[in-house]
């Protein structure tokens, strides 16, 4: 059983840091992406999604990546996603080139 | 109807009485044998009704077992309590009891007198000094019990008794070992990486208590290992174990370490099973497979072998068993190395334990029986060895696992279910064996990708909602390693935006990937040199 934990860590009026834990594959996608959609509204300036607890992310995590990337994009607002040095999910996102979409941070 | 309370008769009732255990009857179960045995015992003593009272687990309750004449006081459950009413107070004393007229101040059944019937008796059915139950039988008529009546009933009580006992602990211990055998794994889990071979003895005459050993892996990729021995015989140890097993599990899946689970499992076990002690080994090993995470409740220590060594105890403390004490005790885990090639085994205390044998002159043989090998051979020697033709009256468990070395694991075979559950055993898997072969940690988590999106593809696109067969074949080359991912569906094109992502993945993480569709399925090759270590 693939097992990933969505946690918003932090919140005011224009701003939220969400942080993803565990595993992403085609299993529970679509739950990943339904946790961290529901966090965000319409009236947040900023996005902050923190994948440094992920330990495996393949294109079914990149797809959510995406879509929220182009959905914000939309929305006019701002999106960082911290991916550090070294960590699985770094390398499957700097070869997606979601990095020309979105700012990724260590 | 006529009363035969002649002493002409006696003689004649008598041998009715002994045809009771006849060996017709041999074959029929307790509430059959019963049943049969109640009918015989009206019409020997011109009853309406007769009734098998027999105590529960707990000595608290008398159960009706059996009825004729008055069978809904089985089917409604009837249930007094030991000391009240008719029934409770013949089991209380010991004592035979006659009643002349029943009535709601004396008989706290209300099937008796609403069925009408006027007079009773009863005698406490005892066989080898313990109380089994309760046999009484009733009269409509009012015709009182005589006292000649009574001294029949109560022979009649101990051929009862005594071929009620008979059955009972044949039951017994026909349901307790039916219970160990349902609840020990069928088959051991299929571990990449790990061989693992078990056997169970049953104590002479085959007497279970409450051994019992489990492997099961959790979701995070570690591999659990439980061996225990609930301290009891028969069925209540055997369903204390059964209990002990699922606890242990569930604690398991929410622990950190073993000796968190062990402590949750002396908790729960000082709180819902009073009576009980049971020691335990308990070990998770990690994902790798490289070391294991060992707790010991009261329970011995596994015998580790290295690859071509010598066999010793694993040196780690034993902490007090489950059960024990009114306070929690601070537990131990110690972390132990497991290379390539070793073998563990755990045992429960009969395989070393013999009236004419100290303790450690058993655990000494064991040591010198254990040498790292196929855990089938393992097991059949050290079984050889300590247990021979040497009957005990303890049953025996024994659990051995080895890891495969590299040489052994340069090709793995994994066949599993195109669902997208399987895609975390898949990981699983590949994150043991990957390292096995000279993988470093950049090419586990490139490789893990490659694959994963290879798996991926056969759940989305080859089957329908079902799915269907998947298999995944690792090979490890010089420096490189190779993979086939075969599907025997129907490929069906990719729907939906953001596609095309995993393919890309898949080319940039890989050295060669080539993708084959045919009418019999999908086979994608990948090759992915090792870099051991330095990022390509």
């Amino acid at each position: 059983m693939t097992i990933a934990h969505v946690e918003v860590r932090a919140q005011d009026e224009t701003s939220v840091d969400i942080a993803i834990s565990g595993e992403i594959d085609l299993s529970n996608a679509v739950s990943v992406q339904d946790g961290v959609f529901s966090a965000i509204t319409n009236r947040l300036l900023s996005v902050r999604i923190d994948l440094a607890g992920v330990t495996y992310l393949d294109s079914a995590g990149l797809r959510i990546l995406f879509a929220l990337a182009d959905r914000l994009r939309l929305l006019q607002t701002s999106c960082i996603i911290v991916a550090p040095f070294g960590s699985p999910t770094r390398r499957v996102i700097e070869l997606s080139g979601l990095d020309n979409l979105v700012t990724v941070d260590a | 109807m006529s009363r035969s309370v002649g002493s002409d008769n006696a003689e004649e009732r008598l041998r009715r009485i002994e045809a009771v255990t006849d060996t017709t009857l041999a074959h029929l179960a307790v509430e059959e044998l019963l049943e049969e045995l109640l009918k015989r015992v009206r019409d020997i003593l011109d009853a309406d009704t007769a009734t098998v009272l027999l105590v529960d687990g707990g000595g608290q309750n008398l159960i009706a077992t059996a009825s004729s004449g008055i069978e809904e006081e089985v089917r409604q459950g009837v249930r007094i309590r030991v000391g009240r009413g008719f029934a409770g107070r013949i089991a209380a004393r010991r004592e035979p009891l006659v009643l002349e007229r029943v009535s709601p101040a004396t008989v706290a059944n209300p099937l008796l007198w609403q069925k009408g019937i006027q007079s009773l008796a009863g005698v406490p059915l005892v066989a080898g000094g313990e109380l089994l139950g309760v046999l009484h039988i009733g009269r409509i008529s009012g015709d009182p019990f005589t006292s000649r009546d009574v001294e029949l009933l109560q022979l009649a009580a101990d051929r009862v008794a005594l071929a009620t006992r008979a059955r009972r602990s044949h039951v017994e211990r026909a349901a307790a070992s039916a219970l160990q055998r349902s609840l020990l794994p069928a088959r051991l889990p299929r571990i990449p990486g790990l061989e693992l071979s078990a056997r169970y003895a049953p104590g002479e005459g085959g007497s279970v208590s409450g051994d019992w050993y489990d492997v099961f892996t959790l979701p995070s990729g570690w591999l659990c290992v439980a061996i225990g021995d609930v301290v009891g015989r028969g069925l209540t140890a055997a369903t204390v174990m059964s209990r002990m097993r699922t606890a242990m599990r569930s604690f398991a899946i929410d622990s950190a370490d073993p000796s968190e689970a062990l402590s949750k499992a002396d908790r729960h076990v000082r709180h819902f099973e009073p009576q009980t002690m049971a020691t335990i080994a308990y070990a998770m090993w990690e994902p790798s497979l490289e070391r294991m995470h060992l707790s010991l409740a009261g329970h011995l220590a596994p015998v580790m072998a290295p690859a071509g060594g010598v066999a010793a105890l694993a040196e780690v403390p034993i902490d007090p068993p489950v059960g024990v004490g009114s306070a929690p005790l601070r537990r131990n885990t110690t972390v132990i190395d497991v290379p390539p090639g070793a073998t563990v085994l755990f045992y429960t205390d009969g395989l070393v334990e013999r009236r004419h044998r100290p303790l450690d002159a058993g655990l000494k043989l064991l040591r010198d029986s254990v040498v790292s090998g196929p855990t089938e051979t393992v097991c059949s020697t050290v079984m050889a060895r300590l247990v021979g033709n040497d009957p005990t009256d303890d049953d025996i468990a024994v659990l051995a696992l080895r890891r495969q070395t590299p040489e052994e694991l340069r090709t793995m075979d994994l066949d599993v279910d195109a669902v997208p559950e399987s895609l975390s055993d898949i990981r699983s898997a590949l994150r043991r064996w990957l390292p096995a072969v000279g993988a470093s940690e950049d090419d586990v988590a490139d490789l893990l990708v490659v694959v994963g999106e290879a798996c991926a593809n056969a759940v989305e696109h080859a089957y329908g909602p079902r799915g269907g067969p998947l298999n995944i074949r690792l090979e490890a080359g010089e420096d490189e390693v190779r993979v086939t991912v075969k599907d025997s569906g129907n490929w069906r094109e990719p729907r939906g935006r953001l596609r095309g992502k995993g393919t890309q993945l898949m080319r940039q993480l890989s050295d060669e990937l080539h993708v084959e569709h045919d009418p019999h399925g999908t086979t994608v090759h990948i090759r992915r040199r090792l870099a051991g270590g330095d990022p390509p």
